[in-house]
């Protein structure tokens, strides 16, 4: 063969192997789903049950949080405590796109993994899809892993929900159809974290009331730094939330409708759904004529003239580290980042926004209402119908779910995770998230958060009231509203067009039947003779 | 009876891409139009509504219309660039008169189309246009602070700021199609040019752009088509924001088909873009004319 021709095809040869070499897939890190499903001399054998899970970045084996440290290992030792205990199942752990296209997409397969770590609110919009298993008939049984310690006073021997610390914002994560999706080891919560070293230079202190608060943003602009880092989601879900809870809190008792004796004890007046359906569609709430629900929106333009120029910005912690930003409006999730960071060059500290005043409002209560909890919870387990794919799909959903050996051992895995032992193991690896298990004490740097989680939970989360398509486009106006894009009134016309249909597809989607509320309504009309500004009637 | 299997043969092969394409390209095309007809999302149940999505889009959505204005300024912004500069530095590279030099030039202009379209959007929002990037640092570097801004998240400056993603607009593939249609051009065309005095820009305006007709054509279609069903880019940049300031009817599409699950509205808009686009195909190949007819003409 000429000397041309071997390298011709010594070339194609080369490039071929060239090319199997990069389609080749890359080696991973040692991860749960590795490791050999028998250990120890046992002879190995097929597992019975290969339980997926996501379980989102936090906790993700093989994860570097924030690029500092060791990666991240906790689950993988949970995860081994399980299979040592039942040798018949493999827990395979996958990194999946934290996106809802591929939750739709894979859930309407039935190819999902079991277990997903998805807000629940996303959850929501799906569940009578039969794509999410009920978690309350659990939840209201015993934790078996508790049982066997003999022990009934111990939290889970009665209930698995007793075992969470947090029981308003847990519960208060049930489904607008009143069952509960989604479990969650771990609590989130956000506050201010400040300059403290800047501070001191400037002679500034923690505000402690939303006038001051202004007061220091404009001193700290006059320092020549940005006063207050936010992205424009902070506003519209955090901010809007807060400022909503100052100015509304006083009339809760005139207009909170609907007291449901489950949850009236931890949600305190929650204003749900159907409630600002009701108000919004018949009594001229949250609309132009409502002027509290105008003031609010100007509290957040006021507030936006002190922040970063570009609201859309996805690294404000950099303005905050390279102390171009004085503060960072953010959750527990940035200590492990600060506490970590070595060269930081700094101290900071974190504080909560502080209340409104009479000064600042006319609708503030005449005693300052201390701002209420908006965090909740972090990692949000749900678990899908792969779960019960060892039943007949044929079946109705309820008896699949009873008759599913595959869920039982799904669950398992969830009360073994839930274990302190086992929580305390994934949750407290590094400085994120606050424990939701009872006697999972939580990491020192996270003090300021768990503070600020033993307040008053919110009025309601109206980022997450309705359906997705009402959130995005409330996001957009409100940024178009915060940039001058349009005016107060422009806005307002946009929001009460999007109320008027995400009201509407809310209560056809229910089959609500708004009526009801309108004498709940008549009962309220002496508390509410004492109160001023109220839409007028019709 | 050997042709009969000769031809069966040929048939035989071309199934499988046959089956593939029906399967792939047209039915999903014939199941978006039959669910623009219906209230349907994943998953769930599937209702018969009529025209309603149709109407719904084009009398009561109130993104219909900004955002169809932003698909044409952004098309039309794109159309005359792409048939511009690339043309200007494809004609630029032909006249050098080293061929070394022409390949040198085609291959520096080439190289970079091998850079995913993703990152390029990635590095215009994230280094060029963010709080702490290139644009802004560069004014405040020169004392400018006040000119600084959220290039895209300020609804004066976000459609702009897009339009000018990929600035200086010399895209690699228009340079070489450009390029190929001046190479082309008959040495003789080029000599009688000469001859008769036309020379230079009058050259360029005259004899070159008439027999580059073609090329100008298929970029033409290319740019008006990927203009009206392109979001990817909008979506990483902006999605659509702020408000809806750069929200084209693709990307509103894809938000009601993926993240309000409203498929049968999504289907519809779907649908839409597609008769559009179609009538402008059908325009571009009736009314303008290829180099191919303007040598006919000529002679």
């Amino acid at each position: 063969m000429p000397v041309r021709h071997l390298f011709r095809y010594g070339t194609l040869l080369a490039i071929t192997g060239l090319g199997l070499y990069l389609l080749a897939p890359p080696k991973q890190a040692p991860s749960a789903a590795d490791r050999p499903a028998s250990r120890s001399g046992e002879a190995a054998q097929e597992p019975r049950f290969t339980i997926k899970i996501a379980p989102g970045q936090s906790y993700m084996p093989g994860i570097v949080p924030s690029g500092i440290g060791e990666p991240l290992r906790g689950l993988t030792t949970v995860i081994d405590r399980f299979e040592a205990r039942f040798p018949d199942t493999h827990i395979e752990v996958l990194n999946v796109p934290a996106v809802r296209e591929y939750l739709v997409t894979q859930l309407s397969s039935g190819s999902a993994p079991d277990i997903v770590n998805a807000n629940v609110e996303d959850v929501w919009v799906d569940v009578h899809k039969d794509w999410y298993v009920p978690l309350d008939s659990f939840l209201q049984a015993p934790n078996p892993f508790v049982l066997e310690r003999n022990d009934p006073h111990v939290p889970g021997a009665r209930q698995w929900w007793d075992m969470f610390r947090y029981q308003a914002i847990s519960r208060g994560k049930a489904a607008p159809n009143g069952k509960s999706y989604c479990l969650s080891l771990d609590m989130v919560e956000t506050g201010i974290f400040y300059n403290k070293t800047l501070f001191a230079e400037l002679g500034l202190q923690p505000p402690p009331d939303w006038e001051a608060f202004l007061v220091l943003l404009q001193d700290l602009r006059d320092a020549g730094k940005i006063p207050l880092l936010m992205s424009i989601g902070a506003f519209n879900d955090w901010c809007h939330d807060l400022v909503f809870d100052q100015l509304y809190h006083d009339l809760l008792p005139g207009i909170d409708l609907k007291q449901d004796a489950s949850r009236e004890g931890y949600l305190q007046g929650y204003l749900d759904p159907e409630e600002i359906a009701f108000l919004y569609r018949e009594k001229d709430f949250f609309t132009r004529k409502d002027p509290r629900y105008r003031e609010l929106w100007q509290h957040l333009r006021r507030l936006r003239d002190f922040t970063n120029s570009d609201l859309n910005s996805t690294d404000l912690t950099r303005e905050f580290v390279n102390q171009q930003g004085a503060m960072l409006w953010s959750g527990s999730w940035l200590t492990y980042r600060l506490s970590a960071d070595k060269g930081l060059g700094f101290d900071w500290g974190v504080f909560y926004l502080p209340p409104f005043t009479r000064k600042t409002s006319a609708y503030a209560s005449l005693t300052p209402t201390p701002m209420c909890v908006i965090g909740g919870v972090a990692s949000q387990f749900e678990v899908t119908n792969s779960a019960v794919a060892d039943t007949d799909p044929g079946l109705p959903f309820a008896e699949r779910i009873r008759n599913s050996q595959r869920l039982q051992r799904v669950i398992a895995f969830l009360q073994f995770l839930s274990l302190p032992e086992n929580a305390e193991t994934v949750i407290n690896e590094y400085s994120c998230l606050i424990p939701n298990i009872v006697g999972v004490e939580p990491l020192p740097p996270l003090a300021p958060f768990v503070e600020i989680l033993e307040r008053r939970y919110t009025t309601t989360k109206w980022a997450y009231t309705f359906d997705l398509r009402f959130n995005d486009v409330m996001t957009r106006m409100l940024q178009m509203y915060l940039t001058d894009g349009v005016d107060l009134d422009e806005f307002l016309d946009w929001q009460e067009r999007n109320l008027r249909a995400a009201t509407t597809n809310f209560v056809s989607r229910k089959q609500l039947d708004l009526d009801g509320l309108e004498a709940a309504w008549q009962q309220r009309a002496a508390v509410r003779a004492t109160m001023v500004d109220l839409p007028p009637t019709r | 009876m050997q042709r009969l299997q000769s031809t069966f043969v040929c048939y035989a092969i071309i199934l499988p891409s046959m089956a593939l394409l029906l399967s792939f390209v047209y039915l999903p095309v014939v199941w978006a139009f039959s669910k623009s007809l219906s209230a349907f999302e994943v998953g769930g149940r599937d209702t018969f509504v009529g025209l309603d999505n149709y109407v719904e889009y084009l009398s009561q959505d109130p993104t219909t219309f900004p955002s169809l204005l932003n698909m044409f300024l952004l098309t039309l912004f794109a159309v005359c660039v792409r048939l511009t500069f690339p043309l200007i530095v494809a004609k630029l590279i032909y006249v050098l008169p080293a061929e070394r030099w022409r390949y040198l030039y085609r291959v520096v202009f080439l190289v970079p189309i091998v850079v995913p379209g993703v990152a390029v959007q990635l590095i215009w929002a994230r280094m060029i246009y963010a709080d702490a990037g290139l644009l802004n640092e560069a004014l405040r570097a020169l004392a400018l602070q006040s000119w600084t801004h959220g290039w895209l998240s300020d609804p004066g400056t976000a459609l702009v700021a897009v339009m000018m993603v990929g600035f200086p607009f010399v895209g690699g593939f228009e340079v070489l199609v450009y390029y190929a249609g001046l190479s082309a051009i008959p040495d003789s065309v080029e000599e009688a040019a000469e001859m008769e005095g036309c020379s230079g820009l009058s050259k360029f305006l005259r004899i070159d752009i008439p027999l580059v007709m073609s090329q100008l054509k298929l970029i033409l279609m290319l740019t008006v088509i990927g203009g009206f069903q392109g979001f990817e880019g909008l979506f990483i940049m902006t999605r659509g924001g702020p408000g809806f300031a750069t929200t084209v009817p693709g990307l509103w599409m894809y938000f009601n088909a993926f993240s309000f699950q409203r498929m049968g509205y999504a289907c519809a808009i779907g649908v839409l873009l597609f008769v559009m686009i179609f009538a402008l195909t059908v325009i571009n190949i009736r009314y303008f004319r290829s180099a191919e007819e303007v040598k006919g003409e000529a002679a």
